[in-house]
């Protein structure tokens, strides 16, 4: 009878393989996001900055720093002005994950995981050559394609820098790309460019107008802000356009919420119009949700954000004119209800769950406002249009002078102010809406019997027709 | 404004010409002529049509229109046999939806009035269901005033032109451009951006372009034309396009179209002196002997693009019937 071999069993190797971080958590992100990872730590760098915390509580905080994007089909070079990583963050900056006893994190850091940079990197290309100054620190870190490869390599060589820059700040150029990445920074360029640009100019919204400076491809990126109408005129008795708000303040965040219209709400034609020729006057609408100044949702319409829940109803065309913003800051990032790709709202979170039952308290005032006026879009504009369309920042300067009530019942509480939106009046029974649906081809042709132009607008062409035949029923 | 009949305008007419002529070149690519199929919006009049059946009488051609009245003048004015002739009733969104061009060459005029965020739509829903060598033409309305000022509901025009075309902008925040040029570079950005999104270095073909223009019989067009081909053929067909004057094969500035309004005795006459390689307009100018516009320069102007596009150019004469 053989003898069984008994195993000898002895402890495992658990040490990370590096190829996990180079080629599968970079599965987890898609390039775009990757980049703005990196213009990510260019505005933590800005927040560790003297310069920063000196305008911190002004109103461009970001004034004077900026950071330039540039990709081209055998490379890509982000650099900035935004203070660079001082030699006592190396480890933290350059370890894959984050070290129990790191430093803290600046305040108003959104960065938690210690991923980003490095994810970014291994996203797009085998070489990297970052270059960073910090005060009397500057040096160069420099990753090959041998290092990537070599298991037993984790030590990443360091030089001092070769020459001192006039500004502190950071430079990174990956090259040796993926041959994916290196078609669409190529190939792809220009709608890349555009997707990128769009992405930055949503996300940094707020960041882009409190003064930072953000270029792709040498072209600057405009915001694009949300302004909600405000009407600074109190009508006694008759309501006012202005949005509702609510602040509060939970366990170390601080959170400011408005929602209100972004125009007029929109006329049965105009619905019916933009269902059917898709126009996008759409874009706007919805809840953009910012934590520490980056916007990790924008224009959601979804049941994220509480449409179609609990007595909301689903977005619909009708509600265009509808838009939120939602503003949660905290010292400590690790509060924030965002997801760890920081582009997105953790949906699970406590405090969001929280706050998503303002949002649609808020939201209700509005759905039902555009539902009462519905079919009276031109008195509605009126009223709407008296008003002015604040940016968020003078949305929230303006609220200063709003008498804010006290929550009594919601969780976190906090205060808020609801609008007294102008009512409509008893419809006049002796008028009576007419509707009806032609084919374009036939409407175009009367149109342009009537008006000699075969342009004018659908309803305007029937009144005519109505009052055609209305003066010769009155003969 | 209203534009002169559709049959009539000058520098449509040469438009449509320099697609015959960039057929030509598809000779040079080994591809058989009578393997493709031409499908246009040929209007009532089946202008494209009758032009595609005298100089390639072998390609097939089908007609897409869904307005009724248009659809039976079309069938008043069918330049040829139904064998080689379908005029199709249907909408030319149906009618992509039920498109599988897996199985033949084609060339595709979307030949639009107006300017709208589906005609990109459709312009990218096109470009995956056709064959390698395909050739796809695109025009559009390219008009700067249709943008200025307010629309019936009271918002900036060049506000909604950014909502309505923001995902083919090259800028999220990019406006219409003022000039009648700029704002063919831009509908060419957004066509370019079209095709890369639809067409995305991860597609193994890729949409090339071959010539644009931009003319005003009227109203301002633009009209890009490009082929899909595959992306090791880019080269193949950059050289088999390369010496074509037209050519715009590097998303260059649209070369203009705007032919003079000339006599025939006129033409006839400087017809000796084409074609002409070096200052074509002097040379034109000093052959007629007067200024056809209201000063030298822009008079040479207008005889250069005579001489660029002569060959093209038609001519419209009274005839009592």
């Amino acid at each position: 009878m053989s003898k069984v071999q008994q195993t000898h069993y002895e402890p495992v190797d658990a040490t990370p393989v590096k190829s996990f971080f180079v080629h599968m958590l970079t599965r987890d992100i898609r390039l775009e996001d990757a980049i703005l990872d990196l213009l990510d730590n260019c505005v933590d760098g800005i927040l560790r900055t003297k310069e920063h915390n000196a305008s911190a509580s002004t109103k461009k905080p970001y004034e004077g720093f900026w950071a330039e994007i540039e990709f081209k089909n055998d490379s890509f070079t982000i650099s900035d002005n935004c203070g660079g990583i001082p030699w006592s963050l190396h480890d933290y900056a350059f370890r894959m994950g984050p070290r129990s006893d790191r430093p803290e994190g600046a305040s108003g850091s959104i960065g938690v995981y210690g991923i980003g940079m490095k994810r970014a990197i291994f996203k797009m290309g085998k070489r990297c050559l970052i270059s960073t100054q910090n005060s009397k620190d500057a040096y160069d870190v420099e990753i090959d394609p041998d290092w990537t490869n070599d298991e037993s390599k984790w030590k990443i060589p360091v030089t001092p820098a070769m020459k001192r820059q006039p500004y502190d700040g950071t430079t990174v150029y990956i090259s040796d790309l993926d041959p994916g990445v290196a078609k669409r920074f190529g190939e792809d360029a220009q709608a890349f460019q555009r997707d990128l640009e769009t992405m930055v100019a949503t996300q940094y919204v707020s960041i882009i107008e409190k003064g930072f400076r953000v270029k792709v491809n040498d072209e600057l990126i405009k915001p694009r802000p949300i302004h909600l109408v405000f009407d600074k005129k109190a009508s006694k008795g008759h309501g006012t356009i202005r949005p509702y708000i609510f602040k509060a303040q939970s366990d170390g965040v601080r959170i400011f919420l408005a929602v209100g219209f972004t125009r007029p709400i929109p006329s049965q034609d105009e619905v019916l119009q933009e269902q059917q020729e898709t126009k996008y006057s759409t874009l706007d609408a919805g809840w953009t949700i910012l934590c520490n100044d980056r916007a990790v949702v924008y224009c959601d319409r979804t049941e994220l954000t509480g449409w179609g829940e609990a007595g909301v109803p689903r977005y619909h065309t009708q509600f265009i004119a509808i838009s939120g913003i939602v503003e949660f800051q905290s010292d400590d990032p690790a509060k924030l209800p965002t997801t760890t790709t920081k582009r997105g709202v953790d949906a699970s979170s406590q405090l969001y769950l929280q706050i998503k039952n303002k949002m649609r308290d808020g939201m209700g005032i509005f759905t039902s406002y555009t539902n009462k006026w519905k079919l009276r879009p031109e008195e509605s504009k009126k009223q709407i249009e008296k008003g002015e369309r604040l940016s968020f920042g003078e949305l929230k300067a303006e609220v200063r002078h709003l008498p804010l009530k006290a929550t009594k019942t919601s969780v976190p509480p906090g205060e808020q102010f609801r609008p007294n939106l102008p009512l409509p009046a008893k419809i006049v029974p002796s008028m009576r809406r007419i509707s009806f649906t032609k084919r374009i081809y036939d409407v175009r042709k009367v149109s342009e019997y009537l008006f000699e132009d075969p342009e004018v607008d659908p309803s305007t062409v029937g009144e005519k027709c109505f009052d055609i035949t209305f003066a010769e029923a009155a003969k | 404004m209203k534009q002169p009949a559709y049959h009539l305008r000058a520098n449509k007419a040469v438009d449509r010409l320099t697609l015959i002529d960039a057929i030509k070149r598809i000779s040079a690519l080994a591809a058989n002529i009578g393997e493709y199929t031409y499908y246009g919006f040929g209007g009532p009049y089946l202008e494209d049509f009758r032009l595609m059946y005298e100089f390639y009488p072998e390609i097939r051609m089908i007609s897409i229109e869904d307005r009724d009245e248009v659809y039976k003048r079309q069938q008043f004015h069918a330049p040829c046999r139904s064998s080689q002739l379908r005029l199709k009733k249907i909408e030319f969104k149906a009618f992509l939806d039920q498109y599988d061009g897996s199985g033949e060459k084609t060339i595709f005029w979307l030949d639009y009035l107006d300017l709208k965020y589906a005609r990109f739509e459709e312009f990218m829903e096109l470009l995956p269901k056709v064959s390698n060598g395909s050739i796809i033409k695109i025009t559009l309305r390219c008009e700067t005033g249709d943008y200025l000022g307010k629309d019936e509901n009271g918002r900036e025009k060049d506000v909604e032109f950014q909502n309505q075309f923001s995902y083919v902008l090259p800028h999220p925040t990019a406006k219409p451009a003022a000039t009648f040029e700029g704002m063919a570079i831009l509908l060419q950005d957004m066509i370019r951006i079209a095709a890369q999104k639809s067409l995305s270095s991860a597609m193994p073909s890729k949409f090339l372009p071959i010539s644009s223009f931009r003319y005003a019989d009227g109203a301002g067009m633009f009209s890009l034309t490009g082929m899909v081909c595959a992306r090791e053929d880019v080269r193949k067909v950059k050289h088999a396009f390369g010496d074509w004057h037209f050519r715009n094969l590097n998303w260059g500035t649209p070369r203009v179209i705007d032919v003079p309004t000339l006599s025939t005795k006129e033409r006839l006459h400087l017809q000796r002196r084409l074609p002409c390689e070096r200052h074509a307009g002097r040379v034109l100018r000093r052959a007629l002997g007067y200024l056809i516009e209201d000063d030298t320069k822009r008079t040479e102007g207008k005889l250069r693009q005579y001489a660029d596009f002569h060959r093209y150019s038609p001519y419209f004469m009274k005839a009592i019937p």
